[in-house]
C-alpha cells in the first residue's frame, strides 16, 4: 500500500474517530442533561401531585369540618340521637350536601357505623363503609371506594359531629380521576397515567389519562405488574415502530391505609426530544464526517505533493542505487527534514561512488600486487632452474667437451623443460584474461554432464586409486539456453579438482535437479574435504592448495557460472567432502544480462 | 264479601288534597286549571302502545276526551257509562251493548254504532264486532264474562278516527292546542252529555321534570302537578296539599324466562327472598306504598294478605348456598326513572349480601331480571291481572272466580318468576284554589266535576 493511501485511510479514520468520539460525547452529555432535565421534571411533576394531593385533602377536609359544622348536619345529628329517630328521613341528605360542595363522594354514618345517607350510592344506606376510618382520624386519606358499577379511586376526610354519644360521622371525598390528571399543570413532552386498580393482573380499561382510556395501555401492562410487585419504578414504552414515539415512564405507586397499593400513577416523559436530537447529531457528525474524509482527500493530495513525492523520489533512488546506479541524485526541494534527508541520501550516493573509486583503486593495486606476487612466484619457480642451468653451463664451459657436451645437453632439456613451464604459465594467465562470452544456444544439463562422465571415465579407474562415479540424472531437468563449451570445462574443471582430492579413491557423484525456476547441477566427492578458510579463499583468484596449481581454476568456474547467470556454492567439512553446487536459472534473459553485465565490466 | 271490603278500604284509603274549604263554596262554572305532567306522549290514541309513563299518561288523559262505554264504579265494579244496557248471550261469548241516541262527537257528528264499532274493532283485533242498529255486538271464541270491567279500560274509548287517527270523542273537554310532547289544551265541551264540566279551560304542560312542577306549583304556576312517591312524605311534611291515589303501580323482579341464568327456581327464589321490602318502603320510599308478596294489590283483589312478602336473608343465603357456582345475574331498568335505579342497587346491595352477584343495567336492553314499575291496567282484579299477564309472560287466569284469580297468581309467586317488591301510589300535588279533586278507582283524573277558586 503506497504512503499516500496510507496516509489517506490514516487521517480518513482518525476523522471518522475523531467525529465519533466527539458525536458520541456531545450525545451523551446531550443526553444525560436532557435525563437529568427530565428526572427534575418528573420529580418537580411528583412534586406537584404531592401538593395537589395535600391540596385536595385540605380542601376536603375543610368541606368535610363545614358539612359537620353546618346548622343542616347539626339538626340531623340531634334528630338521630333522640329515641326512636328515623334516620330513613335523611337517605338523600348527603346527595344534596354533596352537590352543594361539589364532592364526589358524601356519607353520613351513624355511631354505630351504619350508613345513613350516601351521595355516591344512595341505595347503600343501612350498610357499613369499610372506608370509615377510626373517630379521631382526622388526616385526609387515599381508599378505593366501592360505587354501584365500579370501584373509585378517592381522596377522602372525614369529621364527627358530637351530639351527646353517638355522635354523626361524615365521609367526604373526590375522586383522583380525570380531573385530577387535567388538574395537574404538565410541562411539555409530559403526561400523567393513572391506574385506578388495586386489584393483580391488568385491567387497560382502569389505566387514563386526562382524555380518558388510554389507547393502546396494554404496552404497560407488564410495567404495572412489575410495580405491582415492587420492581423497578421505571420504563421505556415504545408506542410504535418509530423511536421518536417511545415514552420513558416513571411510576409513583399511591398508597392508602397500612401503606396498601391503590393504584399508581406513571409519570410519562416523552423521548422525542432525545431521539430527534441523537437523529441531529448523528446527521452532523455524517456530514462532518463526509466532509472530512473529502478533506482528507485534498490533504492526501498535498501531502503526496508535500511529503510522499519526495520519498518515493527517494524510493526510487534507493532502488537505482540497490540496481548499482551509485550516481543517482534526487533534487533537493525544500529546506525540511525531507530536505536534509534528500541531501544526506545525495552525500550518501557521493560518499558511496568514493569508496567504490577507492575500493576499486585499492583492489586494483592489490589485484596487481597480487598479480605481481603470483607471477614472481609462478615465474621464479623455472627462472632458478633456469639460472642454475646457465651458470652450470658456464661452469661447463671448462670441463672437457665430453662431459661439457653431455651438461649441455642435459641443461639444454632443462631449460625448454623450464621455458615450455614458462609458456604455460603465461598461457593460463593469458587464457583467464581472454575468458570467451558465452554462446548460448539449447542444451540437454543431463547429457552435457553425461559427457563429462564419460570424459573422465578412464582417468577414474586409472592406477592405484579407485574412484567410482555415480551420474544421478533428474529426468525433468530442463533444456536451457548455455555455452555447452564452456560449461563443459567448467564441469571438467570441478571433476578434476574432486579427482585430485581423492587420492586414495573414493566416490564421485554427477548430479542435476530440477528446480522451480533453477537447474542445479552438483558435483560432489568423498575426499578429505577443506576447512573453512580455505573454503571461503576457494574461489579468489591465483588461491590454490595444490602443488603446481595457478589457482585460476575456480575462478573461471565461478566466471563461466557467472557469466551464465548462474551461482556457484560449495559444502565442505574437512573429512567430509566437498560438494559444488551450481544452479543454473531457466531464464535466458538472466544469461544474456549477466554476460552482459560482466562485459561490461 | 272480603274483596268488596278490600276495595271499600282501598277506596277510603285514597287522601284527598286539603279541600277543607270545599263546603265553603259552592261549584261555579269557569276558570282554568293548569297541570303538569312528567310523561310527553306525542299521541293521545289511548289504543296506542308505548313507553309506561307515556302511556300512563293517556290513560290518565283519555277520559277527559273520550268516553268508554262501561266505567268501574268506586267499589271497582263496571257499570254502564256510554252504553245504556248490555245483554250477554248464554254461552257468555256474545256481548249486546246497547247505545244512547243524542250523542255527538267534538266536531259535531252524531255517535253511531258504526264509529264504536270501528272504535272496539281498532282496540281489539281479536273480536268479532258488528254494529246494529242501536248496538254494538261484540263476539269472541271464549266466554268473556269481565268484558264490561275490560270496556272501562280506557284504550276501549268511543273514537272517531280519521285517516291520522283518533279525530274527537264523545268526553268532556275537547282539544284546543295540541303540542305532540309538549302541551295540551283543552276546552269545556258545552254539549257534553252528562252536563258541561265546570272548568271552560285544562291547559297540561308536557315533559316537565317533577322538580320543575314543584317550583311551578310552590309559584302558583301550576295548580295540579305529579309528584314522585318517595318525596310524598316530605311533600306533606312541608305542608303541601298532597293526593296519594291507592296502590296502583308494582315495583317487581321479573326473570326472563329465555335466559338460562335465570333457569334456576332456587336462585330466582334467592334473589327475591334476599330482598329487603322493607328497607325499599322505609327508606327510599320513605314510608310511602306496601311492600308485596303479590301481584294485585290487596285492595283489588283482597286475598293478598295470603302472600306475605319473602324478605328473609337467611333463607336466600340457604338458597344460594345450594347452587354451585351461581352465574352471574344482569338487572334492567329504565335509565330515566331515578327510583327504579336506586331500587335496582339497593337489590344488587341485598343480593350480594346474600352471595349472588347482580350487576345493574340501565337500559331496555336483553337482562336476566327486569326491574318493572307496572301501572295495573284496571282496578278489575280479572282484567288487571290478565294485562299484567300479557305483559310480564305468564299465564293469564282462565276465569274471573277469585279462587282462579289467586290459583295464577301463586302459580307465578311460587315458581318465583315474579318477585313483588312494593305497591306504589300515585301522588299528586294540588294548588290550593282547586276543588272537588279527585280520582277514579284506578287512578284516572275525574276533571270534569273540579271547579276553581279566583284567578291563577
Amino acid at each position: 500500500m503506497s504512503f499516500r493511501r496510507k496516509f489517506l485511510l490514516v487521517l480518513a479514520l482518525s476523522i471518522v474517530v475523531a467525529v465519533g468520539a466527539v458525536s458520541s460525547a456531545v450525545f451523551w452529555i446531550a443526553r444525560q442533561s436532557l435525563e437529568r432535565a427530565d428526572n427534575e421534571r418528573a420529580t418537580a411533576l411528583a412534586a406537584q401531585v404531592e401538593r395537589e394531593f395535600a391540596r385536595r385533602g385540605d380542601e376536603i377536609t375543610r368541606k368535610a369540618e363545614a358539612i359537620a359544622n353546618s346548622d343542616q348536619t347539626l339538626r340531623m345529628a340531634v334528630s338521630l340521637s333522640r329515641p326512636g329517630a328515623d334516620p330513613a328521613l335523611y337517605v338523600n341528605a348527603a346527595a344534596a350536601v354533596a352537590q352543594e360542595q361539589q364532592l364526589d363522594f358524601l356519607e353520613f354514618v351513624s355511631a354505630d357505623g351504619k350508613i345513613i345517607s350516601s351521595a355516591h350510592w344512595p341505595a347503600r344506606f343501612g350498610y357499613s363503609d369499610p372506608a370509615l376510618r377510626k373517630p379521631d382520624s382526622d388526616k385526609p386519606f387515599l381508599n378505593h371506594e366501592e360505587l354501584p358499577d365500579s370501584v373509585a379511586l378517592g381522596m377522602f376526610a372525614q369529621r364527627a359531629v358530637a351530639v351527646g354519644d353517638k355522635p354523626l360521622r361524615v365521609l367526604a371525598g373526590q375522586r383522583i380521576d380525570r380531573d385530577f390528571l387535567r388538574s395537574l399543570v404538565l410541562p411539555a413532552g409530559m403526561r400523567v397515567l393513572l391506574y385506578q386498580s388495586a386489584g393483580p393482573g391488568f385491567s387497560p380499561g382502569e389505566l387514563v389519562d386526562g382524555d380518558g382510556p388510554v389507547a393502546g395501555g396494554d404496552r404497560l401492562a407488564g410495567f404495572v405488574q412489575q410495580v405491582q410487585r415492587g420492581a423497578d419504578a421505571t420504563t421505556v414504552v415504545e408506542w410504535s415502530s418509530n423511536a421518536a414515539d417511545s415514552e420513558a415512564f416513571r411510576a409513583i405507586p399511591l398508597a392508602g391505609a397500612q401503606d396498601r397499593p391503590l393504584g399508581i400513577l406513571l409519570v410519562g416523559s416523552s423521548r422525542r426530544p432525545l431521539v430527534e436530537l441523537a437523529r441531529h447529531i448523528g446527521t452532523v457528525a455524517l456530514l462532518v464526517t463526509g466532509t472530512g474524509i473529502l478533506l482528507a482527500i485534498v490533504l492526501s493530495g498535498w501531502a503526496a505533493a508535500r511529503v510522499a513525492k519526495p520519498v518515493e523520489q527517494l524510493a526510487v533512488a534507493a532502488r537505482e542505487v540497490a540496481a548499482g546506479n551509485w550516481e543517482t541524485q534526487v533534487a533537493i526541494a525544500s529546506s525540511d527534514e525531507l530536505g536534509d534527508l534528500a541531501r544526506t541520501f545525495n552525500q550518501m550516493t557521493a560518499e558511496l561512488l568514493a569508496q567504490r573509486d577507492r575500493l576499486v583503486q585499492s583492489e586494483r593495486v592489490a589485484a596487481w600486487r597480487e598479480v605481481a606476487r603470483r607471477l614472481a612466484h609462478e615465474l621464479k619457480n623455472p627462472l632458478f632452474p633456469l639460472q642454475i642451468t646457465v651458470e652450470n653451463l658456464v661452469r661447463a664451459r671448462e670441463l672437457p667437451p665430453q662431459q661439457f657436451e653431455e651438461v649441455f645437453r642435459e641443461a639444454s632439456r632443462t631449460l625448454l623443460a623450464e621455458i615450455a613451464n614458462l609458456k604455460t604459465i603465461i598461457g593460463r594467465f593469458s587464457d583467464f584474461s581472454k575468458m570467451p562470452k558465452p554462446a548460448l544456444r539449447p542444451v540437454a544439463v543431463n547429457e552435457l554432464v553425461e559427457g563429462v562422465a564419460k570424459l573422465f571415465e578412464a582417468q577414474l579407474e586409472d592406477g592405484a586409486r579407485r574412484i567410482e562415479c555415480r551420474v544421478e540424472l533428474d529426468p525433468e531437468a530442463a533444456t536451457i539456453n548455455l555455452d555447452p563449451e564452456l560449461m563443459h570445462s567448467a564441469l571438467s574443471n570441478l571433476v578434476l579438482n574432486a579427482m585430485d582430492a581423492m587420492p586414495g579413491g573414493g566416490t564421485l557423484t554427477l548430479r542435476t535437479q530440477q528446480r522451480d525456476r533453477s537447474l542445479r547441477v552438483e558435483v560432489s566427492d568423498t575426499g578429505a574435504g577443506m576447512t573453512p578458510e580455505e573454503r571461503e579463499r576457494l574461489f579468489t583468484p591465483y588461491y590454490t592448495t595444490k602443488q603446481h596449481g595457478t589457482g585460476l581454476g575456480l575462478a573461471i568456474v565461478q566466471s563461466v557460472v557467472s557469466d551464465h547467470g548462474g551461482k556457484i556454492s560449495v559444502e565442505s567439512s574437512p573429512g567430509g567432502g566437498t560438494i559444488f553446487r551450481i544452479d543454473l536459472p531457466v531464464d535466458a534473459k538472466a544469461v544474456g544480462a549477466s554476460a552482459g553485465a560482466r562485459s561490461g565490466l | 264479601m272480603r274483596r268488596t271490603a278490600f276495595r271499600l278500604l282501598a277506596a277510603s284509603s285514597v287522601l284527598w288534597c286539603a279541600l277543607g274549604s270545599v263546603a265553603a263554596t259552592r261549584p261555579h262554572y269557569g276558570g282554568t286549571l293548569r297541570v303538569e305532567m312528567r310523561a310527553a306522549p306525542v299521541s293521545l290514541d289511548p289504543t296506542q302502545e308505548g313507553a309506561a309513563p307515556e302511556a300512563a299518561a293517556r290513560v290518565k288523559l283519555a277520559p277527559l276526551l273520550f268516553d268508554t262505554l262501561f266505567t268501574l264504579d268506586a267499589g271497582g265494579h263496571p257499570r254502564p257509562y256510554l252504553a245504556t244496557s248490555a245483554t250477554v248471550s248464554s254461552d257468555g261469548k256474545s256481548w249486546r251493548i246497547d247505545l244512547p241516541a243524542g250523542v255527538k262527537f267534538h266536531d259535531g257528528t252524531p255517535l253511531t254504532p258504526q264509529v264504536a264499532a270501528g272504535a272496539l274493532r281498532a282496540a281489539n283485533s281479536e273480536w268479532t264486532v258488528r254494529a246494529e242498529r242501536d248496538a254494538v255486538v261484540i263476539e269472541s271464541k271464549s266466554a268473556m264474562p269481565w268484558l264490561p270491567a275490560e270496556l272501562a279500560r280506557p284504550r276501549y274509548a268511543v273514537v272517531r278516527r280519521g285517516v291520522d287517527g283518533p279525530v274527537a270523542g264523545t268526553g268532556p273537554f275537547r282539544i284546543a292546542e295540541w303540542v305532540p310532547a309538549k302541551k295540551l289544551v283543552l276546552v269545556a265541551n258545552d254539549d257534553y252529555w252528562r252536563g258541561r264540566p265546570f272548568l271552560d279551560k285544562l291547559s297540561v304542560e308536557l315533559g316537565r321534570g317533577l322538580r320543575e312542577q314543584s317550583i311551578a306549583l310552590e309559584l302558583g304556576n301550576a295548580d295540579m302537578v305529579e309528584i314522585a312517591p318517595e318525596q310524598a312524605r316530605r311533600a306533606l311534611e312541608e305542608r303541601r296539599n298532597v293526593a296519594l291515589s291507592a296502590p296502583i303501580e308494582l315495583l317487581a323482579l321479573v326473570f326472563d324466562r329465555s335466559r338460562s341464568a335465570a333457569a334456576n327456581e332456587r336462585l330466582r327464589q334467592a334473589v327475591g327472598a334476599a330482598v329487603d321490602r322493607e328497607a325499599l318502603r322505609n327508606v327510599l320510599l320513605q314510608r310511602t306504598g306496601e311492600t308485596s308478596g303479590s301481584l294485585l294489590p290487596n285492595w283489588i283483589s283482597g286475598y293478598s294478605f295470603l302472600f306475605p312478602p319473602r324478605s328473609d336473608m337467611a333463607r336466600a343465603r340457604q338458597l344460594r348456598a345450594e347452587v354451585r357456582q351461581p352465574p352471574a345475574f344482569t338487572l334492567a331498568y329504565t335509565a330515566k326513572d331515578s327510583l327504579l335505579r336506586l331500587v335496582a342497587e339497593r337489590v344488587t346491595l341485598n343480593a350480594r349480601e346474600a352471595g349472588i352477584v347482580v350487576q345493574p343495567v340501565a337500559g331496555a336492553g336483553p337482562a336476566d331480571i327486569r326491574l318493572v314499575r307496572w301501572r295495573l291496567a284496571s282496578a278489575d282484579p280479572t282484567v288487571g291481572l290478565m294485562a299484567m299477564a300479557e305483559a310480564l309472560g305468564f299465564a293469564a287466569p282462565r276465569g274471573d272466580d277469585p279462587e282462579e284469580l289467586y290459583r295464577a297468581e301463586r302459580e307465578v309467586i311460587d315458581s318465583a318468576w315474579v318477585a313483588p317488591l312494593i305497591c306504589l301510589p300515585e301522588a299528586y300535588g294540588i294548588a290550593t284554589r282547586v276543588r272537588n279533586w279527585s280520582l277514579g278507582p284506578g287512578g284516572s283524573w275525574k276533571l270534569e266535576d273540579v271547579w276553581v277558586e279566583g284567578q291563577p
